[in-house]
């Protein structure tokens, strides 16, 4: 089989069994890889509601078809299992150098089940895998674990994944670190490692990947690097290069979109102290980091010595890292902030999760729900970043109130209780990322309707597509004019362009490329993608095959959560959305349930699902191709209309 | 004068463009093992590139059983691929690591220059990264790179082996 190196490494850590599995082409095709191989694995082997930190949970880390390919953004991979955060599906995708390395290494994706006795590794390297003792690696912050273990397997080229001590303390945020800049931070995948005593991955691998035109590929690289700006859409954010993704933070804030104090407010009136081109400005960048094949090299690395020792081998800001322990927080000390970020990536947590968790606690101690006795002499008024930076440390190692905060915001108000439950800004158990959707309906509908929960990279319609248009994919001026496009618009249009915007991300997130490089955030468009599968595989693959693909995996997930109990009452926002923004140009904008409703009313009638429960139709499934899907749901006694 | 493809490690960040794009100009592949110029990362301390040097006088010649390599007047180092039969004299004679053994044919191949336009060069995304300059004006470069270092930029950003 072109395009992939056709082989699947199942590994059981229970017995320690070891086996290769093929990977069938009619799968390949259907479910091209990454999220949707992920999906599909998941769907068919987990068991109905198991325990996510138990030893039936597997994790899934899966390349896509184009990972690997020489060409800007094509370097990620996917991880997924039952995500012990949420309890529904859980994904996460990393850039870096690991994809590539895992398919040079022979296998298009790994799946893990049952849980070692001590601590152990995986060490996988040209078409061999090994289960090694990781005794001496137990309780190691992240990159510490990455360098003993190539100095284990004494090869300093191979790529490592790895949880740190969070993850192992089973920290429910714990993200999983690939290479030394790169995290699957969101939903919990470090935990599902930790929890099968896995610390971390190691792989190195040789074999050639066989593409069925090769000399084609060849051009599109040398094509692309013939015109480097090309590679920047029209919703590319300014000097990514130089700024990094935080340049966005200005943006937000002149927008009146920056989330602050918890989304309570809407302005982070410091917010110049901690924008990206302060950060620029302030001589503490020491290092860009790039992926393979890339040339933006958007990943940052911050030095500082004063009055925080920040570790540039930890500290490697991003917008939503930097908003959500920021301005949510209202803490307006860079150093702090840089290292908070430092400490999240240390110990291997997500950093927005963490943001959203210390504003609640935050929030809590305003309101007396947490005293000062409940968090050991901690002052949490809100903008201390002396708390912060302590409250993190905490979380991580789960001392005293952090036990209580690692669960995640969700779990921990409902142990708190008294109205905590209002100040947790979450979607199905997931923290709500740097987005205020007051401001953007489209986001709203976005949260509410994700597939692993809140949000932002699985549907972006707004502000993005102000501009913009992709009449390869059916959005166009006639279907869509521009007053349709607008982020406050909250009609019929809107919810059509977050369809086919669903299901155009789920293709990327299969194939797995990097959204910063594909339409409309960069310039790589639909079309190019398709000549460039085409070229990999042989496949004579159209656009709209391609789109049904993602329609069909943004499905799978869809019944994957309808199976763990997930209905309509579920597609909700935080209430907090239904009050006015307090400030701003958007000043006086809710987001009233009524319009989510009807919003969501159309959006399962377009989707084909059901309008009252949300559930798949049996037409829609068997329509793509899911029948034994539709089967499934059956056997478990969901009403399929 | 000859000029020489230097690879400046402050600037290159390891996104291993040039290495394919060499194998993708020379051998219409997509392979690292095919491309005649090397990234060795070093993470976290940074990554270079590494082509032939052009030595005045090259081990690699010197080491051939066969007189299958040769200096040509451009300083390029030219390989007969019909006298040459993989023995790898060569390979281990260089210091620099700069001439491989070609996958498939089980000859040697090394760096050529492109004809005097190197491809690798002209694809390099970063600025200063690689660049193709001569014997006289390296030295100079990199003083002045040190001496910026050390005196015009914070010390925050100065690297942080130095």
């Amino acid at each position: 089989m072109f395009g992939y190196m056709g082989k699947i490494l199942r590994v059981n850590l229970t017995n320690e069994k070891v086996n290769e599995e093929q990977l069938n082409e009619d799968i390949a095709r259907k479910f091209i890889g990454g999220r949707g191989l992920g999906a599909k694995i998941l769907f068919d082997e987990l068991k109905l509601s198991i325990d996510p930190l138990g030893p039936e949970n597997k994790l899934v880390i899966a390349t896509g078809v184009v990972t690997g390919i020489p060409f800007p953004g094509n370097s990620c991979h996917s991880v997924m299992a039952k995500s012990p955060l949420t309890g529904i599906w859980g994904e996460a995708h990393v850039k870096g150098f690991f994809g590539p390395e895992l398919k040079h290494a022979g296998y298009d994706a790994i799946t893990i089940e049952g849980k070692a006795k001590a601590p152990v590794y995986l060490w996988i390297h040209n078409g061999e895998a090994e289960i090694k003792d990781a005794g001496h690696l137990r309780g190691r912050l992240t990159r510490e674990t990455q360098k003993l273990i190539r100095k284990d397997v004494k090869d300093e080229t191979a790529q490592v994944g790895c949880i740190g001590p969070a993850g192992e303390k089973l920290v429910r945020t714990a993200n999983v670190m690939f290479g030394f800049n790169h995290f699957a931070g969101r939903t919990g995948m470090g935990a599902v490692m930790g929890s099968k005593n896995l610390k971390a991955i190691a792989v190195r691998g040789t074999s050639k990947v066989r593409y069925s035109h090769e000399g084609k590929l060849a051009d599109f690289l040398l094509a692309r690097l013939n015109e480097k700006e090309a590679l920047k859409g029209p919703y590319w954010p300014s000097g990514l290069y130089e700024t990094g993704s935080i340049a966005d933070l200005s943006y937000w804030q002149e927008t009146g979109r920056l989330p602050t104090m918890n989304f309570r407010k809407c302005l982070f009136p410091q917010y110049e102290v901690i924008s990206g081109e302060t950060l620029a400005e302030s001589g503490n960048v020491v290092r860009h980091n790039t992926c393979p094949y890339c040339y933006v090299a958007c990943n940052r690395a911050v030095e500082i010595r004063y009055p925080y020792e920040v570790d540039p081998e930890y500290a490697t800001p991003e917008y939503e890292s930097v908003a959500a322990l920021s301005s949510l927080c209202m803490v307006d000390n860079l150093a702090a902030v840089m290292k908070a970020i430092e400490l999240c990536n240390k110990y291997g947590i997500d950093t927005i999760s963490t943001g959203v968790t210390i504003a609640f606690a935050m929030e809590c101690y305003q309101n007396g729900l947490i005293t000062m006795k409940d968090s050991e002499g901690l002052d949490l008024t809100w903008g201390n970043h002396k708390s912060l930076v302590q409250l993190v440390e905490k979380i991580a190692r789960r001392e005293g109130i952090g036990d209580l905060l690692a669960e995640g915001v969700k779990r921990a108000s409902e142990k708190i209780g008294g109205g905590a439950e209002e100040f947790a800004m979450h979607v199905k158990g997931l923290e709500l990322p740097m987005h205020e959707v007051r401001g953007m309906k489209g986001h709203g509908l976005a949260y509410a309707t994700s597939n692993r929960g809140a949000c932002h990279l699985q549907v972006e319609t707004d502000d993005m597509f102000e501009e913009y248009l992709c009449p390869e994919i059916g959005i166009d001026e006639k279907a869509f004019p521009r007053k349709c496009r607008d982020k406050l618009y909250a009609g019929q249009e809107k919810v059509k362009l977050n369809k086919i915007i669903g299901d155009l991300f789920a293709l990327f997130d299969s194939l797995v490329v990097c959204k910063w490089t594909v339409y409309p955030c960069g310039g790589t468009k639909i079309t190019t993608l398709n000549e460039i599968i085409a070229a990999a595989t042989g496949w004579n693959v159209t656009i709209d095959e391609l789109m049904k693909t993602g329609e069909r995996i943004f499905n799978l997930c869809r019944a994957f959560n309808v199976r763990e109990g997930m209905t309509r009452k579920d597609d909700t926002l935080p209430k907090r959305f239904t009050e006015p923004l307090p400030e701003g140009p958007y000043k006086g904008e809710a987001f009233p349930e009524k319009v989510l409703e009807k919003m969501l009313d159309y959006y399962y009638e377009l989707r084909g699902w059901s309008k009252e429960t949300g559930i798949p139709t049996r037409k829609k499934l068997e329509e793509l191709e899911l029948r034994y899907v539709a089967d499934e749901l059956k056997g478990f006694g969901i009403l399929l209309t | 004068m000859h000029r020489l493809i230097v690879c400046n490690p402050e600037k290159c960040l390891g996104c291993n463009i040039c290495e394919f794009v060499c194998s993708a100009v020379k051998e219409e592949c997509l392979d690292s093992s095919h491309s005649r110029i090397h990234v060795v990362n070093f993470e976290p301390i940074g990554s270079v590139a590494l082509p032939c040097v052009f030595c005045k006088k090259p081990a690699c010649v010197t080491a051939c059983p066969r007189k299958a390599l040769y200096q040509n007047e451009k300083a390029v180092i030219q390989v007969d691929e019909k006298k040459c039969n993989g023995c790898g004299w060569c390979i281990r004679a260089c210091e620099f690591g700069a001439i491989t053994m070609h996958p498939l044919k089980k000859t040697v191949m090394v760096c050529d220059l492109c004809d005097g336009e190197p491809e690798c060069v002209e694809a390099c995304p970063f600025e200063g990264a690689l660049t193709w300059v001569t014997r006289k004006e390296v030295a100079p470069k990199f003083r002045r790179g040190i001496i910026i270092n050390f005196f015009q930029e914070p010390i925050g950003k100065s690297k942080r082996s130095g």
